[in-house]
């Protein structure tokens, strides 16, 4: 099987050229033996794109109920139902009052996702986006995956477009990216039967997209999945985003004003499996973790950004990924109980003081952004490694020369 | 340099009768800062930037690397040089093993490289001793290197005498060049440069002078007429154009032949002569260049190493390392050791600034752990199918040699586990309290059972770091000392660093040099580990340079530059699992030990627990076979 595959050096070169990878590619990336080697190309594509920035955001993770209707193998956090020992959703006022209680330093973003809850009304999840606008009137509510979204409309009756259109109306900004799992309904089928499939997943990202929406996607890898997965998974993703870029230029052609939403980042999650549905299995590896990353990067040619999320590999690995291909670290957090509830030894939260010494430590330059990718504060190089200063000169002259390449 | 108040020149000679000449006439210089000293501590000094300009050996100066000559002077013969010889019973074809004094590099190097020449590729048996040990050796077919004055006291007794020089002489019809003024680039200006010179036109004259007055200093009256000539006739103080070239031929051969890294014949002058014709500085070689060198295996200078680590990227430094791994260990395995980490006691005299771990005398949490407590844990180890205990402990001053010979051969009787125990620092205070030699110690300890030596304590082996992070520990030189005696008793050791202190990038090269050097002169070194200084709250010193990325490049330049070193550990204990696994890609071939304790590193904050099953996991997920292995790396099963 192995030799009908491209070879890693006709994937260097694609690469270089700027190519598109196909699924063959993918496959001979994820079996390359040498982890350096694909890092270093991920490396390479990622400088491209960004130099040395490297992102991070002021933002807070924000679960108002575990109660879930869905019964995912690979959940630690979810508990049936509502008065389930565990189980936990807050009242209104006890959600706006996390955010009251961070507005000595506010975040610039609140990050909300939850369980599907079967018993509360609509008008739950519209007064508590409006709830956080009034106590901060600029935060950016990055609320509900699209499973979430998918859920809301089959519980409420709606269409998708109705639902996301009430929830902008209430404040809802833009989409996160979870929920994605395995879009493969081999391995769907399996592991998160009862939620929303792949498709509807896409579907409900192409129809924030049409609304001018901004949405994140995810990957849930590590667990029953296969390379093929992990790839045909990739290749969905940049499939939407092709047709999401496409309508937002022809609207741009056009002389349209109203804005267009895509994909901004992908973020590859890696399984963690204590108190799960599958914690007989092994959690992937940090080598796992770095090679997804730099695959992630290489096949997604159409995304801006992929993002080392630290909570999921832990902020060391993290730190590392931002050499195999990531550009972001996500942002301070301040309080993740997902994963912890998976068995993350990874803190809970970190200080931008944290994700500044992070990145400045992997010889890169912190950049502090909105959920937009808007620049809030571009933190100078001064207290950056002078070995990473030195490294950066020789650098620039090596993309200098790629980019020649390419351009001719 | 920061230190530095003095603006004068600080010079470094070595102080053998022939380099006199060359230096004397600098005493009394109020310009100048003149020390001597033996070769290796001249170059010691300039590697350390303790000096400006050193009259060193050759050899040593390609050691350091990137350094600059003053044109004119030099110590070398056109010939006969009397001084470096073989000597030996039977003619050179017959000999199978020769005793080298391993302390001189530069007539090492030239010894092994006139052997090679003459038997066409073939070498006896290379045996380091001492200048003494040497010429006792000599006999049948057993020959030595003999050098500086014993070379002088014997001449024409033996029944075979190859000059080195002459040899040399007659393979390329060179002369040799054996030592010169060494410096870093800029190091010494035009005016300062007249001074040297002026100092050789007053030493030339001086040299009846000086010969007579070493004569006298040595009590060898007798040699008088011999040593007039010597500095007269043998030894040529001119260091022209065909004495660079003869230093470049040097420098060439051993570098071809592995033995030095590469290294070029570039003057002071030059440099200051590119400045002023505003012309660019001589092409050095391009990184790329200096990285394929590197991945191949050879042997590097601390100026290259210097600049991997100043100037390569993650990933070559990765590639090259994971290359370098590749190559000493073919098979894709990953070695890993399960035994466990049993510290003795944790009361300790000297209070290192780092240490969270130990506790005065008389203080109440002090602790000496009991047989009891001891068996159980062995015993521990046993059941779970551990080969050894890493026995480390505080310097304890209350535990005389005779508790540790009793504990040892308890241990050994009762549970016969490898015993890796006490690193060279509790080996050098049971001396000095027992006011016993480190090699008595060790030869006791070893009879009463103890196996192998950790490499613990070496933290960073450049004494300005160490006198500022643990003032009472031993110096680099008692450390490397006590290795060289355990090594040369057969005893085999690991070794370390800490880093993360106060020490620099030119400090932490200057380290892996200091083992690299010992591991030429004994090779007893199995592996060596790395990690940073683990900060935590209670520690009276801050962090320095640190961080995951930095542990990698760490790492990745120490298997580059440790290319006489066979092992490089990953350092999973204090980098966390998942790190220690990505090391296994930046040059690491073994994962450490399944520990069961780790009360040093642990008493820091740096608490992770792994067992075998997980470690063979990360082993696999890493790209590796796994195997288990003892304290001297040989493989306890099959890879898996």
């Amino acid at each position: 099987m192995t030799d009908t595959r491209p070879s890693f050096a006709e994937i260097e070169k694609k690469v270089r050229a700027g190519e598109r990878l196909t699924a063959e590619d993918g496959m001979t990336l994820f079996h390359e033996p040498n982890l350096l080697k694909v890092g270093a190309l991920a490396n390479e594509v990622r400088e491209r794109l960004h130099g040395d920035r490297t992102y991070f955001n002021r933002n807070m993770r924000l679960e108002v109920t575990n109660v879930c209707m869905a019964s995912c193998l690979f959940c630690s956090f979810a508990k049936l139902e509502e008065h389930m020992p565990g189980s936990h959703t807050m009242t209104l006022d006890e959600a706006w009052h996390e955010l009251e209680t961070r507005m000595d330093n506010p975040p610039s973003e609140l990050h909300v996702v939850n369980g599907l809850h079967p018993g509360l009304p609509f008008s739950y999840y519209t007064d508590l986006l409006k709830g956080f606008k009034r106590i901060k009137a600029d935060i950016h509510l990055k609320c509900f995956t699209a499973v979430e979204i998918h859920f809301f409309a089959r519980h409420y009756g709606k269409t998708y477009e109705q639902v996301l259109l009430e929830l902008r109306e209430a404040g809802l900004d833009s989409l996160p990216g979870g929920g994605a799992e395995i879009f493969h309904p081999d391995v769907r089928s399996r592991i998160s039967h009862d939620k929303a499939t792949g498709d509807d997943y896409l579907e409900v990202h192409r129809v924030a997209h049409r609304l001018g929406m901004m949405t994140n996607a995810t990957m849930l890898y590590g667990h029953i999945e296969t390379f093929e997965h992990r790839v045909d998974h990739l290749l969905r993703l940049r499939g939407l985003q092709d047709e999401s870029l496409a309508l937002a230029k022809a609207a741009a052609s056009n002389g349209g004003t109203e804005p267009r939403g895509i994909l901004q980042a992908f973020i590859p999650l890696a399984f963690h499996p204590d108190g799960n549905g599958m914690k007989n299995l092994p959690a992937p590896t940090a080598v796992d973790d770095l090679r997804t990353l730099a695959v992630s990067r290489l096949m997604l040619d159409n995304f801006e950004h992929v993002k080392a999320y630290w909570v999921s590999s832990g902020p060391d690995v993290a730190q590392i990924g931002l050499a195999f291909g990531a550009d972001d670290l996500d942002g301070t957090i301040v309080h993740e109980t997902i994963y912890k509830a998976a068995g993350s030894n990874s803190p809970s939260g970190l200080t931008e003081k944290d994700l500044v010494r992070l990145i400045r430590e992997a010889g890169r330059i912190p950049i502090e952004r909105d959920t937009l990718y808007r620049v809030v504060k571009e933190y100078d190089k001064a207290a950056m490694p002078e070995a990473a200063l030195k490294v950066r000169d020789r650098k620039a002259e090596k993309h200098l020369s790629i980019l020649k390449e390419i351009v001719s | 340099m920061s230190e530095r108040v003095s603006t004068k020149l600080r010079v470094s000679a070595v102080e053998y009768l022939n380099a006199q000449p060359l230096y004397l006439a600098l005493a009394g210089n109020p310009d100048v800062e003149l020390d001597t000293a033996l070769p290796a501590e001249v170059a010691r000094r300039v590697a350390e930037d303790e000096t400006d300009l050193a009259l060193m050996p050759v050899a040593a100066a390609a050691t350091i690397g990137d350094l600059r000559l003053v044109r004119g002077m030099g110590i070398c013969a056109r010939g006969k040089v009397r001084s470096v010889v073989i000597v030996s019973e039977r003619p050179l074809e017959e000999l199978t093993e020769v005793s080298l004094d391993l302390s001189s590099r530069t007539s090492v190097v030239l010894a092994r490289l006139v052997i090679r020449h003459r038997l066409g590729g073939k070498e006896p048996k290379y045996v380091g001793r001492v200048a003494a040990d040497a010429i006792a050796s000599i006999g049948g077919t057993t020959g030595a290197v003999v050098i500086g004055d014993p070379a002088l006291r014997i001449e024409g007794k033996p029944a075979y005498t190859l000059d080195l020089a002459e040899a040399w002489r007659e393979w390329t019809g060179l002369p040799f060049v054996f030592a010169a003024w060494f410096g870093r680039p800029g190091a010494l200006d035009a005016a300062q440069e007249a001074i040297i010179q002026k100092a050789k036109v007053d030493g030339m004259a001086r040299r009846d002078e000086i010969s007579d007055a070493w004569a006298k200093a040595n009590g060898r009256d007798e040699l008088l007429a011999s040593y007039r000539s010597y500095v007269h006739d043998t030894i040529r103080y001119d260091l022209g154009d065909e004495e660079a070239q003869a230093l470049a031929r040097f420098y060439e051969e051993a570098h071809k032949a592995g033995l030095l890294p590469k290294a070029e014949v570039r003057f002071f002058d030059q440099d200051r002569d590119d400045v002023a014709s505003g012309s660019k500085p001589a092409q050095r070689q391009s990184l790329d260049t200096l990285l394929g060198r590197a991945a191949d295996g050879e042997r590097l200078s601390a100026a290259e190493g210097e600049r991997l680590v100043a100037e390569a990227e993650l990933f070559d430094l990765g590639l090259a390392a994971d290359a370098v791994r590749n190559r000493k260990h073919p098979h894709d395995v990953v070695t890993y050791i399960v035994d466990r980490n049993v510290n003795y006691t944790n009361v300790c005299t000297t209070s290192c600034r780092f240490c969270a771990f130990y506790r005065p005398v008389g203080h109440p949490e002090g602790y000496v752990l009991s047989r009891e407590v001891l068996g159980q844990k062995l015993q521990e180890v046993v059941d779970a199918g551990g080969v050894q205990i890493l026995l480390q402990g505080g310097l304890n001053p209350e535990l005389p040699i005779e508790w540790y010979e009793d504990l040892f051969r308890w241990m050994k009787k009762e549970y016969g586990l490898g015993l890796h125990a006490l690193s060279p620092e509790e080996i050098l205070h049971i001396a000095q309290m027992e006011k016993l030699s480190t090699k008595t110690v060790l030869e006791r300890l070893r009879a009463a059972g103890l196996d192998s030596v950790p490499g613990g304590g070496a933290e960073i082996l450049v004494d300005r770091v160490r006198r500022k992070i643990a003032k009472a520990k031993c110096t680099s030189e008692d450390w490397l000392g006590v290795m060289r005696v355990a090594h040369q008793m057969g005893l085999r050791s690991s070794c370390t660093m800490m880093y993360g202190t106060v020490d620099t990038a030119r400090d932490r090269i200057q380290h892996l040099v200091k083992l690299r050097d010992l591991q030429d002169e004994t090779g007893g070194f199995t592996a060596f580990f790395c990690w940073d200084f683990q900060h935590e709250s209670g520690v009276r010193i801050e962090a320095g340079d640190h961080g995951t990325m930095f542990y990698l490049r760490q790492q990745a330049v120490a298997r580059l530059m440790l290319d006489n070193v066979a092992h490089v550990g990953a350092s999973w204990v204090t980098q966390g699992p998942d790190v220690g696994q990505v090391a296994l890609r930046f040059g690491a071939d073994d994962y450490g030990s399944v520990m069961f304790e780790e009360n040093v590193v642990s008493s820091a904050g740096t608490t992770f627990c792994t067992n075998a099953g997980a470690i063979e996991a990360r082993i696999h997920g890493a790209g590796f076979r796994a195997v288990r292995r003892n304290v001297r790396y040989d493989w306890l099963n099959e890879p898996s």
